[in-house]
């Protein structure tokens, strides 16, 4: 079996639900929550849309403040976030 | 008129498509049913989804929408709103709530000192149909019936497939965001009469 992967103190795992695909992301606890969005594309194989066309919501649907710090944020480790490419222009 | 849609992709590899993102919902039915999604059917290339409010008291069943898979992901899927019930498909006029975006406007000088600007924002329905009694189709990408309406032959399924658009959860957020999420409470309209009171007819 597969060592588990050590993480420093000052790093946290996010599990990001990407279109209904979820992939776990690593990232410093001092960086914006914003930048999880690039990774879990990446991770998911997402190239398609620049990450701007996407939006991070919570599991109740309430969008977050992309520029605050994500250890600020003290989100529980089973915490899930969800992250949908934004409507188009349509009509 | 009803338009059937040929199988032209190999049903095994359109359902494999499917069944994997329908296992990805699975995993994640907790989070989604909290949200007021209930997955109720999922049968051949068709998933059928309740939508339901917990912000009104008592709670409110939306809508439904049934997503038809057919060919999926060489087509994207067709999305239609359901009678909860029976899985008629609504017309525009029966859409029990509109999918309304608000889109920025221009700018405009607000008169008085300051010179200050006001952004006026205007409304867009996502829901579009030709007539009420016509059966409305979700105006976005990665919809079927959106890459097949005329006014978008430039902007083709093949641009927005990699992007996973069509992808079921992609399309519950957007309907979601734009229906359910948008529900506060009930809209109670009255509308009181008033005339003379008067006591028994007299002898």
């Amino acid at each position: 079996m597969a060592k588990p992967k050590e993480i420093s103190v000052n790093e946290v795992l996010t599990t990001v639900v990407v279109n209904g695909q979820p992939t776990v992301v690593s990232t410093p606890k001092d960086v914006p929550l914003g930048a999880i969005i690039p990774i879990a594309l990446q991770q998911t194989g997402n190239s398609g849309q620049p990450p701007e066309n996407w939006e991070l919501r919570d599991a109740d649907g309430g969008r977050l403040d992309l520029s605050k710090l994500i250890g600020d944020y003290n989100f529980p480790e089973d915490y899930r976030f969800f992250l949908n490419l934004k409507a188009g222009v349509g009509g | 008129m009803t338009r059937v849609t040929r199988q032209h992709v190999d049903p095994e590899v359109s359902n494999a498509k499917l069944q994997r993102e329908l296992a990805e919902y699975l995993s994640l039915e907790a989070d989604f049913r909290k949200r007021g999604w209930f997955l109720i059917e999922a049968k051949g290339p068709l998933v059928s989804v309740l939508l339901a409010s917990n912000k009104t008291n008592p709670p409110t069943l939306v809508t439904a929408v049934r997503f038809d898979y057919t060919n999926y992901d060489a087509d994207p899927p067709s999305v239609r709103f359901v009678d909860p019930f029976s899985g008629r498909p609504l017309s525009d006029k029966d859409l029990p709530i509109r999918l309304l975006r608000a889109v920025p406007g221009p700018e405009v000088d607000v008169p008085g000192p300051g010179g200050i600007k006001a952004q006026l924002n205007t409304t867009q329905d996502l829901m579009q149909a030709h007539s009420p009694d016509e059966l409305p189709f979700l105006c976005i990408a990665g919809v079927k019936e959106y890459h097949d309406h005329p006014g978008h032959s430039g902007d083709s399924w093949e641009l927005h497939r990699q992007a996973g658009e069509g992808r079921l959860v992609r399309l519950l957020e957007v309907i979601s965001k734009y229906s359910l999420d948008t529900v506060k409470g009930f809209n109670v309209n009255l509308t009181p009469q008033v005339t003379l009171a008067t006591g028994e007819p007299p002898l």
